[in-house]
């Protein structure tokens, strides 16, 4: 008993300290927001201001950069959800030659490190000659994207039974209302889902982008820059905290929404 | 009577597999029409020609008179009831029953009245609101034969309509089916590998094995006059003699059936052969007794307070002259 209990209070002890080593440079980088230091940081910070929030709304460069990122994740995320779910529709419902490699293909990039990717994206948009731009940041990130929306895609598919399909048929719906009124509906949380993680994949790409951008400079890449110079380094910071809370909200809402429609499927 | 669905010479070949073998077959209008057979042998896919969802590789189905090769599922006057029932999970009762109506754009008032109406017929007023995964195997069955319903087809299909049912449930859907139809007057074509079922819903039924259709005909004509041996091991628990025996037991030398109920027993040396009893079981209202005549076996059925010799004790075996009813070899 006496033992049982000490060995909860190391294991308490234990996930505190877990969380706190996973949580704690969050915190950090929120307090650093509101430093009046701003060339180096130092602990505990020397005074505190909201002085960089306003410097940062005035800052040309953040709106650039956020509203790059924001275009490049919303399109390739777009692109992903059309092409991953197409795809996942296809090697799920048809058989034909050549399925299983096709499988492999599309989820290949994701187990590819980004730096290949990168370097063999950027020799093709060479040889092709095609100028870098938005246009080849977002091909590049679409190539990721496309592989989560079709993994959460594929296996809501193989869980839709094919005679749902069929019923719909036989009860005399077109294709197109087939799509709409069963295959969407029993998709939808899945892309969601699927959608969700490919706009935050893209939204933090560095690797790729690097390889993939002209002079244009998406969120993380203005953020890499932003560190090396040692003027107004809580500008960062205060972006980094927006970014979190924006991204935050999101994912708590994907969390509920894909809860709630788990919870009343259960079979 | 008219011509409900008619397969002329239809084929349906998966590959090298033949599912559906040069089948000739006709359903009126009005029956309660049973296709019966082993798993494999091709009666589901004759289910699905009809529905549309395969297309014959050689022959046609005529649905009305109408050659339905070209035709779409959606547009046939034909429903099916699926073997997994297929409702859509994510739609409550009243929205999958009335699905049907739905796609044909009939407004929303209508859609719910001819749901309701449809829910009461199978007896399931009041359910409109749940989620399908919030209904038992039978009330999820009634659904799906609402839904298929409600467009008022001319025919409807039954997967194995009764497979999933526990023997209780089983029993009352088969009164209900039956009850439905004969209230609605539509031709419904069902798909079983259970003889119990055919025999005792259809009023025609289709024997098939191996891709063909061995024999069509009534309940009675099928289990009383098997044409073939398949048929009478496939239909009922009949004895199925070889030409050997028959000649042996003084009847003609051909492959013979003899049913259970037409055996009777009598004190030894008095019948037409005589053996000794191997088993008795007890089945309620009678008993089923087996007797070894010489190496072979031979199954009757008699009434549960006839005397029976113990196990072992001689019997000899009455039937009436023709009750042996010759077969085909296949």
């Amino acid at each position: 008993m006496r033992s049982e209990r000490k060995a909860s209070v190391l294991l308490k002890c234990a996930a505190v300290a877990g969380l706190l080593f996973l949580h704690l440079p969050i915190l950090l980088i929120f307090l650093y927001a509101f430093t009046t230091e701003d060339t180096s940081y130092v602990f505990p910070p020397p005074g505190l201001t909201l002085d960089w929030l306003a410097v940062t709304w005035n800052r040309p460069d953040v709106w650039q950069a956020l509203g790059l990122s924001l275009r490049v994740a919303s399109v390739s995320t777009v692109i992903a959800i059309v092409l991953g779910t197409l795809c996942a529709a296809a090697v799920s419902k048809a058989r034909f030659f050549g399925r299983e490699t096709i499988s492999l293909l599309v989820i290949l990039p994701i187990a590819l490190p980004g730096i290949i990717t990168g370097i063999s994206l950027r020799s093709a948009f060479n040889i092709l000659d095609i100028p870098f731009s938005t246009f080849t940041i977002i091909l590049g990130h679409a190539t990721f994207c496309v592989v989560v929306v079709y993994n959460n895609a594929i296996a809501r598919f193989r869980r839709l039974s094919g005679s749902l399909i069929e019923a719909s048929f036989d009860l005399g719906a077109t294709g197109f209302q087939t799509f709409r009124y069963i295959v969407l509906p029993n998709l939808a949380t899945a892309l969601l889902a699927g959608g969700m993680l490919a706009f935050a994949l893209s939204f933090d790409e560095v690797i790729v982008t690097t390889f993939t951008a002209g002079q244009q400079q998406t969120l993380p890449i203005w953020m890499l820059e932003e560190l090396v110079r040692p003027r107004q380094r809580p500008v960062t910071n205060v972006v980094a905290m927006v970014v979190v809370v924006v991204t935050f909200l999101p994912i708590l809402a994907a969390y509920y929404l894909t809860r709630e429609a788990s919870s009343s499927r259960s079979t | 009577m008219t011509v409900a669905v008619a397969f002329e010479n239809t084929s349906r070949h998966f590959g090298a597999v033949v599912a559906v073998d040069r089948v000739d077959l006709v359903i009126e209008e009005g029956s309660f029409f049973a296709m019966l057979g082993p798993s494999g042998s091709g009666k589901t896919t004759c289910l699905r020609l009809i529905s549309g969802f395969e297309r014959p590789s050689e022959g046609l189905i005529r649905i009305f008179g109408e050659d339905s090769n070209d035709i779409p599922p959606n547009r046939r006057p034909v429903n099916t009831v699926f073997q997994d029932y297929a409702l859509f999970p994510h739609l409550d009762v009243d929205d999958n029953v009335a699905y049907g109506l739905m796609v044909r754009g009939v407004p929303r008032g209508r859609r719910k009245d001819e749901a309701g109406r449809m829910l009461e017929l199978v007896k399931l007023g009041g359910y409109g609101r749940r989620k399908p995964s919030e209904l038992s195997g039978g009330q999820r069955q009634r659904v799906a034969l609402a839904r298929a319903l409600i467009n008022r087809p001319r025919v409807l299909l039954l997967d194995e309509p009764l497979g999933a049912l526990d023997l209780k449930l089983r029993e009352q859907m088969q009164d209900e089916l039956k009850a439905i139809q004969e209230t609605l007057g539509i031709t419904f074509i069902f798909v079983t590998h259970d003889q119990g079922e055919a025999l005792s819903m259809a009023d025609q039924i289709a024997v098939m094995n191996e891709g063909r259709v061995i024999q069509t005909g009534s309940p009675r004509e099928i289990y009383e006059h098997p044409r073939t041996r398949f048929v009478a091991d496939f239909v009922g628990s009949s004895n199925v003699f070889p030409p050997e025996v028959s000649v042996s037991f003084g009847e003609a030398e051909a492959w013979s059936s003899l049913r259970p109920e037409t055996v009777s027993l009598a004190p030894p040396g008095t019948g037409r052969v005589d053996g000794h009893v191997v088993s008795v079981r007890y089945l309620g209202a009678s008993k089923r007794v087996t007797i070894a005549v010489r190496d072979h076996l031979v199954a009757a059925i008699i009434a549960a307070d006839s005397p029976v010799p113990d196990q072992g004790g001689g019997v000899s075996l009455v039937w009436p002259a023709g009750s042996f009813h010759v077969m085909d070899d296949d």
